[in-house]
C-alpha cells in the first residue's frame, strides 16, 4: 500500500519551518523555479495558490464525483423501474407500473448519495487517510507552522543553495531526516 | 570581459524574471478596504488553536453541567414517552380516525427544518464565498446532524409498528420478493432524510478532520490521544491532501446545496402530493425550504448566543455574525410571509370551496389561535430585523429568534392539523387534543437536541480552527 | 331534547339533568337533537341495568320507573316531568360531532319535479386519461347505495361489525373519535325555517380505482386487486396512517391499541373467515372479500359463471330496505351495472377523479308538491 503513494517513499529530505503562509508560498515557488524537487508542503490550513506554487496539477476528483453520481442515477432508475414494473408489478392507485415521474426524487437522492460517498471514499484512499495511518506529522503543523519539505536524494541537490534559500525567507527551524514516512 | 558582463546581465535578468514569476504565483487577492475583519482582535494562528482546543481540554464548567442536567432530564421525559408509545401503541397519542398525524409529524418537519440552516451555512455560503461562515459553520453543521437525528426519530415512532420500520427499505426478501412503493412521498422522505444525514455527516466530518488532528497533537492524556488519533486518520496537513480535500469539500458543498433544497421539498411533497385541502398546494416546496432556512437560522442564533457568551467566543462569533444571520432570517422570513399571503390569495382565487373553507377555518376555526401565533411570529416579528437595533442587541435577537422558533413549530402544526381535522366530509370532522405522551415526546426531542449539542461542545472543536486560521488576515493586511 | 327546549331549560349538551315525576327521578345527560319536538324529551329505555355482565351493567340510568301500566297497556309517555339542570357535565360518546354538511353537495336530493323532468345533476365530464388505465380481466366489483331506499337504521353497520370481527372499543375511545366501524351512516341536518330535514348516507370504503390511499403507502400495504378491490395487507402494514389522512371519505380505521382477541370463549363469536388485526395496522371495508372468494369457489366447483346477486356483502344482506346492491361491473347485465346507468346515480366527490366502486342513487324527496307544478326552492343542492 505504501508503495502506491510516490510522495511517501523512503527519501532523504530537508524541512524548513516558517511562521506564515506568505513566506512559505514564496519559498515554495522559488525553490521549484530554482530546480529543487519539492516533496510536499505542510500547512495548518489550505492556502490558495499553493498548488500553483508547488506545481501541483488540478485534482481529478471532480470527475470521479461526476461518474459516481451518474452511477447513482443509473442504479436508482434500474432499481425503481425493475422493482415496480418488472419484478412484481402492482396496481397502486391506478398509476402505471412504470410511474417514471414519481421516481425522480429517489433518482436525485441516490445520485447525490453515491457521488458524495464515493468521492469522499476516494479522497480518503488517495490520501491514505485511515485510522491506522502512520504518517510523518511535523510538530506544530496543526497549530501555526508552515513547512516546506525538499527532496534531498537527488544528486543535484545543493545543500548550500538550499540553506541560503531557507535563510532568505526567515526559516524558524530547519531539519533534515533520512526517512520520509 | 564583455562575455562575463553579459553573463552577469543574463543572470540578473534571469533573477528579475524569476522574482516576477514568484510574485505572480504568490499574489493574493485584494480585498476591498471597506470590508471589516471577520475575527475581532488581532489573533494569530496559535491563539486560535489555544482558544478553541483549550475549551476541550479544560474540565466542563459548572454552567455546562447545569445545562446538561436540564437537557438530560427533558430527554428522560422523552424516553419515558417513547417507551409508553412503543409499549402501549399509538393510542397513547391524541390522534383519532380523522387526524392521523399531529405532533409526531409536526416535530419531524420542525426538526428537519432546523437542520437546514447548518447545511445552508456550510454549503451554500461556501459556494457563494461568504468567508464569515467559518466561525459558525462547525456548530451549525453539528446542529444539522443533531436536528436530523431528532427528526428521524419521529417517522419511526409514529408508525403503528415501529419495530418494522426497516420494511420501507428496498431489500431483497423472502416475501416474493416484495419491494417498496417508490410512488409514496414517505419513501422519498426515507431516501431524502437518510441521504441528507449521510452527506451532512461526511461533510461535517471532513471539515473536522484537520481540527481533530490539532486536538490529537495537543492531547496529553492517553484516552484523548487515542480518541483523536483514531478520528483524525493520520492527518498531517500535506498540501497534496489539502488540495484534494478542498476539491472534495467543494464537491460536497455543490452536492449538499441542491440536496438541502430537495430535502424540504420532498418533505413538503408529503403534503403537496396528497389530496387533502390545505395540503394539496404547489407552493409548498419553495415555501417549506424558505421556512426551513428561516427556522434553522433562528435556531442557530438561539444556540450560538449562549454558547459564545459561556465559552467566551465573542472574538470569533462577533456581533457582525449575528447581524448577518438576522439578515438571512429577515429575508427568509419575508419569503415565508409572502408565501402565507400567496396561499391565501390562491386559495380564494382558485374558487375551490374546499380550499376557501380551509383558509377560513384556519383563521377562525378551533385552531385559530395557532394560526395567529404562526402568522405573527413568522410574518410580522422578523420584520423587526429591518432595524439595526434589533440585529445588534443580543437580548432582542435572542427573544425574536425564540419567537420565530415557536412560530415555525406552529406553522407545521397548523398545516398538518387544521387541514386534516376538517376535510371533505363534515361527518368525520374531529378535534385533536394532545396527550401527555405527545407533549413528552416534543419536550424530549428538545432534550435530545440540547443534550447532544452540549456533548458536541465538549468533544469537538466548536469552531472550525483550520478555516478560521485561513481568514485571520481577511481585510487586515 | 330539541335545541329550543334545551335553551329554554338552560341546559347544554352533555349536562346532566334530573328528570323527576312523583317520587321517581333519574339523572341523565342531555343530547340535543334537532327535529325533536320542543315540548317533549325522549329517554332511551334499557339502560341502568344491574345484572347484565361486564359490558352492560351500570351503564346509564333506568327509565322504566316512568313507565306506567294503565288500562292493561304500558304507557311509554309520562306527562308533567320536571327537568332540573345539575352542575355535572359528561362528554357524550358520539361517532359524529359535526352535524351540518356546510352546504356541500354530498348527499344528493331532488324534488319530485326535478326527478320527473330528468334534469338531476350535471352530467359527468368525459374522463380523460394521461395513461392507459389498468385492466380488470374477470370481474370489477361495484356497489350502489340507493338513498331513496335507505332508512338509516344502522343494520349494515352492525352486520359489518359482526362479519368482519371489528373490535368494540368502548365509550372512552369513541369519545376520542376512534370507533372502529368500517361502515357508518353520515347524517346531516338541514335546518330550515319550517323545520329540520335530515340527510343520511351509508359510507364505507369506496374501493377507488385511482385510490389516493394506495399511492402514498411506502410499503405497498394497500394495493389494487385485479378485480377492482382496494386491498389492505395487514401483515405488510407498518402503520404510517398516511393512507387514512389521504382518504377523502375517512373510512380507514387504525388499531390504536392491541384490542383483545385472546379470550378463548369470546373468540367463538368471531367469524373464522376473517382474520383479526393486530395493533398498529390499518383496516377498512374489503367489500367482504371473503364472501366474494366463497362465491367464486362455489361457482367454480359447479363449473358455471357467477350469477348476478349470488354474492352478497354483509351490509347488503342485512339491509331491510334493499338499498345496497352489489355485483360485477364487468357484466353489463348485472343489476349494479344497470343502476349505475340510471339518472339518479352520482359519484361522491367526483371532482377528485377517484373512480370509486361505490356510487349512490340520489334521493327524491316529495315535499307535497304536485308533479308538473312549480318546484319549491331550496330542496335540492
Amino acid at each position: 500500500m505504501r508503495a502506491t503513494e510516490p510522495s511517501e517513499k523512503t527519501v532523504r529530505y530537508a524541512a524548513a519551518f516558517f511562521d506564515n503562509e506568505h513566506d512559505l508560498m514564496a519559498i515554495a515557488a522559488e525553490a521549484r523555479l530554482r530546480g529543487f524537487e519539492i516533496q510536499d508542503v505542510f500547512t495548518p490550513y489550505p492556502i490558495h495558490g499553493m498548488d500553483r506554487a508547488v506545481g501541483l496539477k488540478r485534482s481529478r476528483l471532480g470527475w470521479i464525483a461526476f461518474v459516481a453520481g451518474a452511477l447513482g442515477l443509473i442504479s436508482a432508475i434500474l432499481l425503481q423501474v425493475w422493482t415496480s414494473a418488472y419484478d412484481w408489478p402492482l396496481n397502486v392507485g391506478g398509476k402505471p407500473f412504470n410511474s417514471f415521474p414519481l421516481f425522480v426524487p429517489v433518482m436525485f437522492e441516490l445520485t447525490v448519495l453515491f457521488s458524495g460517498l464515493i468521492s469522499i471514499g476516494v479522497l480518503f484512499m488517495m490520501n491514505r487517510l485511515w485510522i491506522m495511518s502512520k504518517k510523518k506529522i511535523f510538530e506544530g503543523v496543526t497549530d501555526d507552522r508552515f513547512i516546506l519539505v525538499l527532496k534531498q536524494e537527488d544528486a543535484s541537490f545543493d545543500t548550500e543553495k538550499a540553506a541560503r534559500l531557507f535563510k532568505k525567507y526567515n526559516a524558524i527551524k530547519v531539519m533534515e531526516g533520512d526517512k520520509f514516512v | 570581459m564583455a562575455a562575463v558582463f553579459r553573463d552577469i546581465e543574463t543572470v540578473r535578468e534571469e533573477e528579475i524574471r524569476l522574482q516576477s514569476e514568484i510574485d505572480r504565483i504568490t499574489a493574493h487577492p485584494v480585498y476591498s478596504p471597506l470590508r471589516e475583519p471577520l475575527i475581532d482582535e488581532s489573533k494569530a494562528c496559535s491563539d486560535v488553536t489555544n482558544d478553541i482546543s483549550g475549551l476541550l481540554e479544560r474540565p466542563a464548567s459548572k454552567g455546562w453541567w447545569i445545562l446538561f442536567g436540564l437537557s438530560f432530564s427533558l430527554l428522560i421525559a422523552g424516553i419515558v414517552a417513547a417507551i409508553n408509545t412503543v409499549y402501549f401503541g399509538i393510542g397513547t397519542w391524541g390522534l383519532n380516525k380523522t387526524v392521523g398525524w399531529a405532533f409526531g409529524i409536526t416535530n419531524f418537519v420542525f426538526w428537519i427544518g432546523i437542520g437546514h440552516a447548518g447545511t445552508f451555512i456550510s454549503a451554500i455560503l461556501y459556494l457563494f464565498g461568504q468567508k464569515w461562515r467559518t466561525s459558525i459553520n462547525r456548530s451549525a453543521e453539528a446542529m444539522t446532524l443533531i436536528a436530523v437525528m431528532c427528526a428521524g426519530i419521529f417517522p419511526i415512532l409514529h408508525m403503528g409498528r415501529p419495530w418494522l420500520f426497516y420494511w420501507i427499505m428496498p431489500y431483497p426478501n423472502t416475501r416474493g420478493s416484495l419491494w417498496v412503493n417508490f410512488r409514496s412521498p414517505l419513501l422519498w422522505d426515507f431516501f431524502a432524510i437518510s441521504t441528507y444525514f449521510t452527506i451532512s455527516l461526511v461533510f461535517w466530518y471532513l471539515g473536522l478532520v484537520p481540527d481533530l488532528a490539532t486536538a490529537r497533537d495537543r492531547a496529553t492524556n492517553k484516552a484523548r490521544k487515542i480518541f483523536y488519533t483514531v478520528l483524525s486518520l493520520g492527518w498531517n496537513g500535506s498540501n497534496r491532501t489539502w488540495s484534494r480535500y478542498e476539491t472534495v469539500y467543494g464537491v460536497l458543498a455543490a452536492l449538499a446545496t441542491p440536496l438541502v433544497l430537495s430535502v424540504h421539498s420532498i418533505v413538503s411533497f408529503d403534503f403537496a402530493t396528497s389530496l387533502v385541502p390545505g395540503w394539496h398546494s404547489t407552493i409548498f416546496p419553495p415555501y417549506f425550504v424558505a421556512g426551513a432556512v428561516f427556522s434553522g437560522f433562528a435556531m442557530v442564533t438561539t444556540l450560538l448566543i449562549p454558547v459564545r457568551k459561556v465559552m467566551h467566543l465573542e472574538g470569533y462569533i462577533t456581533v457582525q455574525h449575528l447581524d448577518n444571520m438576522c439578515k438571512i432570517t429577515l429575508l427568509t422570513g419575508s419569503i415565508v410571509g409572502l408565501s402565507y399571503l400567496t396561499e391565501l390569495f390562491i386559495g380564494f382565487y382558485s374558487g375551490n370551496p374546499n380550499e376557501i373553507f380551509v383558509i377560513l377555518n384556519r383563521m377562525g376555526g378551533p385552531y385559530a389561535w395557532a394560526y395567529w401565533i404562526m402568522f405573527s411570529c413568522n410574518a410580522f416579528i422578523p420584520q423587526l430585523f429591518w432595524f439595526k437595533a434589533f440585529r445588534t442587541r443580543i437580548p432582542l435577537i435572542l427573544s425574536l429568534c425564540i419567537l420565530v422558533n415557536v412560530g415555525m413549530w406552529f406553522e407545521r402544526f397548523v398545516i398538518i392539523v387544521t387541514s386534516l381535522h376538517r376535510d371533505y366530509l363534515p361527518s368525520s370532522w374531529a378535534i385533536f387534543i394532545p396527550t401527555l405522551t405527545d407533549v413528552g415526546l416534543l419536550v424530549g426531542s428538545f432534550g435530545l437536541f440540547f443534550t447532544a449539542f452540549l456533548i458536541f461542545l465538549r468533544l469537538f472543536p466548536v469552531i472550525s480552527m483550520n478555516e478560521v486560521k485561513g481568514v485571520l488576515h481577511y481585510a487586515r493586511d | 331534547m330539541s335545541p329550543n327546549a334545551a335553551s329554554k331549560a338552560g341546559v347544554a349538551e352533555g349536562q346532566v339533568v334530573r328528570l323527576s315525576k312523583a317520587g321517581v327521578s333519574i339523572e341523565i345527560p342531555v343530547l340535543i337533537q334537532p327535529g325533536q319536538s320542543d315540548d317533549c324529551v325522549a329517554v332511551a329505555l334499557g339502560y341502568g341495568r344491574t345484572k347484565a355482565g361486564r359490558v352492560a351493567s351500570g351503564v346509564g340510568a333506568n327509565a322504566y320507573p316512568f313507565v306506567e301500566f294503565v288500562d292493561g297497556t304500558f304507557r311509554y309517555e309520562a306527562e308533567d316531568v320536571s327537568i332540573e339542570p345539575t352542575s355535572t357535565f359528561v362528554e357524550l360518546a358520539k361517532t359524529q360531532v359535526h352535524q351540518s354538511a356546510e352546504g356541500r353537495p354530498l348527499i344528493m336530493e331532488y324534488s319530485l319535479a326535478e326527478f320527473v323532468s330528468g334534469h338531476l345533476h350535471e352530467e359527468s365530464e368525459k374522463q380523460v386519461d394521461l395513461w392507459k388505465p389498468h385492466d380488470f380481466p374477470e370481474h370489477k366489483w361495484g356497489m350502489v347505495v340507493d338513498l331513496n331506499a335507505c332508512v338509516g337504521c344502522n343494520a349494515c353497520v352492525l352486520s359489518c361489525q359482526a362479519e368482519n370481527n371489528i373490535p368494540v372499543v368502548g365509550k372512552d375511545e369513541v369519545r376520542r373519535r376512534r370507533e372502529m366501524h368500517w361502515m357508518r351512516i353520515d347524517r346531516y341536518y338541514d335546518e330550515k325555517p319550517d323545520g329540520v330535514t335530515t340527510r343520511f348516507q351509508p359510507m364505507t370504503c369506496a374501493q377507488c380505482d385511482n385510490a389516493s390511499c394506495e399511492t402514498v403507502c411506502p410499503v405497498l400495504a394497500t394495493v389494487h386487486s385485479s378485480e377492482g378491490l382496494n386491498m389492505q395487507v395487514y401483515n405488510r402494514c407498518v402503520g404510517t396512517r398516511y393512507c387514512a389522512n389521504n382518504c377523502p371519505f375517512k373510512v380507514r380505521r387504525f388499531n390504536w391499541f392491541l384490542y383483545p382477541h385472546e379470550d378463548a370463549v369470546a373468540n367463538l363469536a368471531l367469524n373464522p373467515d376473517v382474520t383479526v388485526r393486530t395493533r398498529g395496522v390499518m383496516e377498512k371495508c374489503t367489500f367482504c372479500v371473503q364472501r366474494i372468494e366463497e362465491g367464486k369457489i362455489h361457482a367454480r366447483n359447479e363449473g358455471r359463471p357467477i350469477k348476478d346477486g349470488e354474492i352478497k356483502t354483509a351490509c347488503q344482506q342485512s339491509c331491510p330496505a334493499n338499498a345496497i346492491t352489489f355485483g360485477d361491473l364487468k357484466d353489463p347485465e348485472s343489476s349494479v351495472s344497470k343502476l349505475r346507468h340510471t339518472k339518479r346515480n352520482y359519484v361522491l366527490l367526483e371532482e377528485l377523479n377517484l373512480r370509486q366502486g361505490l356510487t349512490y342513487l340520489g334521493k327524491v324527496r316529495n315535499d307535497g308538491e304536485t308533479v308538473g307544478g312549480e318546484p319549491k326552492n331550496g330542496s335540492s343542492l
